[in-house]
């Protein structure tokens, strides 16, 4: 009885708040309704007993995306009169007029839109009683190298998705990198703080974040954790690092980030490789150093992805 | 039975004080004093129901961890809500200045 009236309360907390977030009149309104959701949504997943989820959720979605949503407010703020004069009047000289949308395409989007509630509403529906692939998977879990499912799932069953996701943050950098010069606002260079306590408190999370990252990381083998929930706490060590102005990643040399950001995609790789010339198949890893190979692979992947989102933060505040 | 009545004790002091803080919130006047309801009554609260809830597990390990959640949970609440009132005093200084 309980649980579902909390179930309830959050369902309805999720939707109010998602509404919220987007209907709100001034934009640092929707970025704090965005991470009141972001909580929200993450306790959800811990109902639904997806912890896995619910820690990247927490760490990803809100953290990581509210820390650069947040300095995109402050760019907000600390654009001058004289510059929103210059954007507005570019403003009317650009309007969008509202496009003339002729009735056939009303019709087919109206159509589409019909057939794709249809669709959801049917996955909804017919929920699959054997529960999908959930029975092989617990099958051949004392083959997989770790006793908890979703790692087993993601970094043997499915190595190859994962490794492509790790290739998919590189190429998110890559975009970024590319893009960072269209830079406009932020004229007027803030003046980091150097704030003293600030540094201080920076000093005293560095090594808990570090420890903490370091047994998710390990934890991932026979519970909920794993490389992207450690990426994102060591990332946090960095994001945190730089806000204090300890410039970290300048202090490596261009060729030891480079390596730092590619070391994940390019370690999979060759464990992938070598597999390969062994003639198994392309992550098909043995039995006995499965476990091995798989923490192996995670602790790359996780410093790779933590710089990538180191990366991704200095290069935008900058 | 003893221990179930702390428990209860605790948690309701507990949910008092974040009753308290959130009351604090809505009603005071500006920025700093709403930001001393909060921080001052949650830190409070949050303290209370991590002691209920430790007592309620009766474990000293879950005891240990829950503890650190509140420790590390006063030192990050305590710096935020510092730097949201000095960036609030800041933008109040630059502010006298354009009108004096």
């Amino acid at each position: 009885m309980m649980s579902i009236l909390i179930d309830i309360l959050l369902a309805i907390l999720l939707v109010y708040l998602a509404l919220r977030s987007i209907f709100a009149p001034k934009l640092s309104k929707t970025v704090f309704t965005f991470f009141a959701f972001g909580l929200i949504l993450a306790l959800s997943w811990i109902r639904l007993d997806a912890v896995d989820v619910a820690i990247a959720e927490a760490a990803i979605a809100s953290g990581f995306m509210g820390v650069l949503l947040l300095d995109s407010l402050r760019d907000f703020l600390s654009v001058s009169k004289e510059d929103k004069k210059y954007f507005e009047e570019t403003e009317k000289i650009h309007s969008i007029k509202l496009m003339y949308i002729s009735p056939l395409k009303k019709f087919l989007f109206g159509a589409g839109f019909l057939i794709f509630i249809l669709i959801s509403l049917s996955a909804i529906w017919d929920v699959p009683d054997g529960g999908g692939l959930a029975k092989e998977a617990k099958a051949m879990i004392s083959k997989s190298g770790v006793s908890h499912p979703v790692t087993a799932v993601l970094l043997n069953y499915r190595a190859y998705d994962t490794w492509l996701e790790i290739g998919v943050i590189l190429m998110g950098l890559w975009a970024i990198f590319a893009a960072g010069g269209l830079k406009q606002f932020r004229k007027v260079r803030l003046k980091s703080s150097h704030d003293p306590l600030l540094r201080q408190v920076i000093l005293i999370f560095t090594p808990v974040l570090f420890l903490f990252g370091g047994f998710l990381l390990y934890y991932g083998k026979m519970g909920p954790g794993g490389a992207f929930q450690a990426a994102v706490l060591w990332g946090a060590i960095g994001i945190m690092l730089h806000l204090g102005g300890w410039s970290v990643f300048t202090i490596l040399s261009r060729r030891v980030r480079y390596l730092f950001l590619t070391i994940g995609l390019s370690f999979f790789l060759i464990v992938g490789l070598v597999l390969l010339s062994t003639g198994r198949a392309f992550f098909e890893y043995p039995v006995e150093y499965a476990g091995l190979i798989i923490l192996m692979i995670e602790t790359m992947a996780a410093i790779s992805i933590a710089s990538a989102l180191m990366t991704i933060f200095a290069f935008l505040t900058k | 039975m003893i221990r179930e009545i702390l428990i209860i004790l605790l948690l309701g002091i507990g949910c008092f004080f974040f009753l308290a803080g959130s009351l604090g919130l809505l009603r005071f006047p500006d920025l700093f004093s709403r930001l001393h309801a909060l921080t001052n009554a949650d830190n409070l609260g949050l303290g209370f129901i991590a002691a209920g809830i430790a007592l309620h597990f009766a474990s000293p390990w879950i005891a240990v961890k829950i503890f650190l959640i509140w420790i590390l949970t006063l030192l990050s609440s305590a710096t935020s809500s510092y730097l949201i009132a000095s960036f609030q005093r800041e933008q109040n200084i630059e502010i006298k200045k354009e009108d004096g």
